[in-house]
């Protein structure tokens, strides 16, 4: 009996041992989640603001920042229609107003409570984009992005005829369960913030789903698709639907962040947004959402924390376009796997090199 | 206009597939509920054990053979010792044997450099030495104040625990039990419910077609026309249930175009096809779409192989059950715990079916860059995810040398006992044709040649005809 003692004893040590080695997995499952990696980023951007309001940034520094972010939202569903569909869609800037003059119609014209007027913004892109998907999604290729490029086109002239110039003031973005408190421009950047996590993780975990999986499926054989039960007419609509709502809700953020949208002056509604949108998610990458994210702030946010900043730069605001066009031009021919593939082939590189030198110091493992 | 209200209002048919996928979820799950709690009981179990065992760690280690237990101790300290010490050994080593290749090629010689290893190597030793004898001066100073002592208390303590443990483990087991019962009894009402429901859909179904007890498929004057040319033309033929047919003709004869109006990829210009499903109802192929072809329990590999290169084997698998996963888009994107139960289910299904196929050892690999061979395995592996009643392969063989055909007539024999399913296939091997069909239909420009048993089919003149050309045309 004493040996049984003295074998459950052992057994204890064991057992501890295995325990910490559980908890260290589980640390390491938890720090590889996802939603964790959207957090932290979500954090790091919410520091930025704080920062800017303590004076150590410029706060025209947070305002790029948060401009950028709303075309991060768009990003992601441009990348869910690119990337997973393989649709090539020109009409991102079309879709963007439609969110904007929801947002202006709402809030100013029928004074509508914000979120009823969010509501209403996704309603009416979920219809645009079931509308347009029904009658372009029969074609393919270049041919959807001339026939989007067209709705795109016909989308900001109806609306140029409706106003040309949207404005909103801060009398009529307030918050009416909380005594009608006025929303500041610092306000709407954690709305912002906080939109673009929600839609990340929305985006991933459809990405991981067999909605995800079918799109793909859908992107690199159609004739396996459909004889696997995938409907291509269903699912394309899904993606343009969808990337339609995501434009649509960066259209509406726009409006609360900037305040005002000009049809004649701005390039907002303009055909070089789409164009923008479409670079922006190639540089990443078409596949991942970080990918799209930072290609988004390369495009966007290069440009505007930092170039405009150069007197250079501000004299000749075409060689900004033209650095963004240079970049696409190098991805595309060096690394059409985006930004994203780069990385990857440099922590490659990185664990190789690391081997390397362990060989070098002990020499090669032979047993 | 007509067509688009088709589309938005669904056929009763339609119903009932989705009518019945959702039962078999529901039974799905009533199966698995068991596991699950079973699962959770014993986590709660293992807590248990855990507290108990902290509690008997003193009481135990009063009892034990103190000595025994101090050896083992430093034992373990001797092993960790040595485990760093080997890169140590091995880079004094390798060291050694570099210098030596150096002075060999110069043609010196190297005694020094076996010196200088020999003293690095001693004063290593010399070090395992002296840690040997501060853990042996450890030992004795630990037995002279541990004492041995009674085990009477262990003993009791233990017998309590496991007291405590059982009844514990009673109540556990017997809340689970009346969980189980009063869930199950839930989903079987909801199960019967959707059942009736089955059946009042299935009474407004009025155009009921009648096959013979034996046949699964009979098509019957199927005509394909590409505007002159008639591709298929008035081909009639019955595929019997659990038999391999084969479908033989000259490059160009139409087996393909046959295949391709049966899975709905082309609408057939005339015709008839009439399949028998999972419930032994008789459907006629031409009510339905291309993409609901699979749920009636039709498969398809493809000539020249279809795999999703982009995600891996497994996902590859899991892409041929879209269809009968239950969860909406809302709860795809939220991940509630419906899709996360319905991965596992899945996960499970393919997994077995990658082992059946002896494909687990690419199971987290990317489709890209496989070889040709486990492409065309992966295809069939597809087929076989979505429980099919009839797979129809398109050139197996294609591609594949003579030991690998043969791998594959065996595989497909194997499958047909093994899923309970027909084969139908084409091919241009007559190798593995004659070797593996039950039944062979030849045909030539569209048009039947000749039907039977692989012998007959050897026999008939017509098929020589065919691929060999009439004896005057030389």
């Amino acid at each position: 009996m004493v040996k049984h003692s003295f074998s459950n004893l052992l057994g204890r040590e064991q057992r501890q041992e295995e325990s910490a080695i559980k908890a260290l997995r589980a640390i390491k499952k938890i720090a590889q989640k996802p939603v964790l990696h959207f957090a932290i980023f979500a954090v790091i951007l919410s520091v930025i603001k704080v920062l800017s309001e303590q004076k150590i940034l410029q706060s025209s520094f947070a305002t790029a920042v948060g401009s950028t972010i709303i075309f991060c939202i768009v990003g992601l569903g441009f990348c869910l229609l690119l990337g997973y569909s393989a649709l090539a869609s020109l009409g991102t800037a079309g879709f963007i107003a439609v969110g904007a003059y929801c947002a202006y119609f709402c809030l100013s014209q029928w004074q509508f409570t914000i979120g009823t007027a969010f509501l209403l913004a996704i309603l009416v892109a979920f219809v645009v984009g079931v509308v347009v998907g029904f009658i372009s999604l029969r074609i393919e290729g270049i041919y959807l992005a001339i026939v989007t490029l067209g709705v795109a086109q016909i989308l900001k002239e109806a609306f140029a005829a409706l106003k040309d110039t949207i404005r909103l003031t801060g009398k009529q973005i307030t918050i009416s369960w909380l005594n009608d408190m006025r929303l500041t421009t610092d306000h709407v950047y954690f709305i912002l913030v906080i939109a673009l996590f929600i839609l990340m993780v929305l985006t991933k975990n459809l990405m991981d789903s067999p909605t995800g999986r079918a799109m793909l499926a859908m992107k690199n054989s159609t004739s396996a698709a459909q004889a696997f039960g995938i409907s291509l007419l269903k699912y394309r609509l899904l993606a343009f639907v969808l990337s339609t709502i995501y434009a649509a809700i960066g259209g509406f953020l726009y409006m609360l962040f900037i305040r005002n949208a000009s049809n004649s002056s701005d390039t907002l509604f303009a055909l070089s947004t789409s164009l923008n949108i479409l670079g922006a998610v190639i540089i990443g990458g078409t596949k991942s959402i970080w990918g799209t994210i930072g290609g988004t702030f390369i495009i966007y946010g290069i440009d505007k924390m930092f170039l405009q900043d150069i007197e250079f730069f501000r004299a000749n605001p075409t060689l900004i376009t033209l650095f963004c066009g240079i970049l696409v031009i190098v991805v595309v021919m060096f690394f059409p796997g985006g930004l994203v593939q780069l990385l990857l082939e440099i922590k490659l590189k990185i664990k190789k090199l690391i081997v390397k030198i362990r060989e070098g110091i002990y020499g090669k493992d032979i047993g | 206009m007509a067509k688009i209200l088709d589309k938005l209002i669904p056929s009763p048919q339609k119903k009932l597939v989705k009518l019945r996928q959702k039962r078999n979820w529901l039974i799905i799950e009533r199966d698995t509920c068991k596991e699950e709690l079973e699962a959770k009981v014993n986590k709660k179990l293992s807590a248990l054990e855990e507290k108990f065992n902290k509690k008997l760690q003193k009481p135990a280690f009063e009892a034990c053979d103190k000595a025994l237990y101090i050896q083992s101790q430093n034992l373990d300290k001797l092993i960790k010792y040595d485990r760093k010490n080997y890169l140590k050994l091995r880079a004094v080593n390798t060291a050694a044997i570099k210098k030596i290749f150096k002075l060999t090629k110069k043609g010196e010689s190297f005694d020094s450099v076996l010196e200088n290893q020999k003293g690095k190597l001693d004063k290593l030793n010399a070090k395992r030495d002296s840690f040997l004898q501060k853990l042996e001066a450890k030992k004795a100073a630990f037995l002279e104040k541990n004492s041995q002592s009674t085990q009477e208390n262990y003993e009791a303590a233990k017998a309590e625990a496991l007291k405590v443990y059982e009844t514990e483990k009673q109540s556990l087991n017997q809340a689970m039990q009346e969980k189980l019962d009063k869930k199950t009894a839930k989903l079987n009402a909801k199960i019967t419910a959707k059942e009736e429901k089955i059946k009042a859909v299935k009474a407004k179904i009025t155009n009921v077609h009648t096959l013979p007890d034996d046949v699964l498929l009979s098509v019957k004057g199927l005509k394909m026309y590409f505007g002159g040319l008639k591709a298929v033309d008035d081909l009639t033929f019955d595929v019997k249930k659990g038999e391999i047919f084969g479908l033989i003709g000259p490059n160009g004869a139409g087996k393909t175009t046959v295949f391709n109006c049966l899975t709905r990829f082309y609408d057939a210009t005339g015709g008839e096809m009439h399949f028998k499903n999972k419930l032994d109802e008789v459907v006629s192929l031409r009510d339905f779409e291309v993409h609901d072809i699979i749920l009636q329990g039709i498969s398809r590999t493809f000539q020249n192989v279809e795999v999703v290169k982009e995600v891996t084997v497994l996902e590859n698998l899991l892409i041929a059950s879209t269809r009968q996963y239950q969860s909406t888009l809302f709860g795809q994107m939220f991940s509630l715990p419906l899709l996360k139960k319905e991965e596992k289910v899945m996960r499970a299904k393919a997994d077995s079916v990658l082992k059946y196929m002896g494909l687990s050892l690419y199971r987290d690999r990317l489709a890209w860059g496989l070889p040709y061979g486990v492409l065309k395995r992966i295809e069939i592996a597809r087929a076989l995810m979505c429980d099919p009643q009839l797979i129809i392969l398109d050139e197996p063989a294609a591609g594949l040398n003579e030991t690998e055909t043969n791998e594959l007539a065996e595989l497909i024999k194997k499958i047909r006992t093994d899923f309970d399913c027909t084969i139908l296939l084409v091919e241009h091997d007559m190798g593995l044709v004659m070797n593996v069909c039950d039944h062979i239909c030849a045909i030539s420009f569209g048009r039947m040649l000749a039907y039977g048993t692989p012998d007959e089919i050897k026999a008939s003149k017509q098929v020589q005809e065919a691929y060999l050309g009439t004896g005057g045309d030389e």
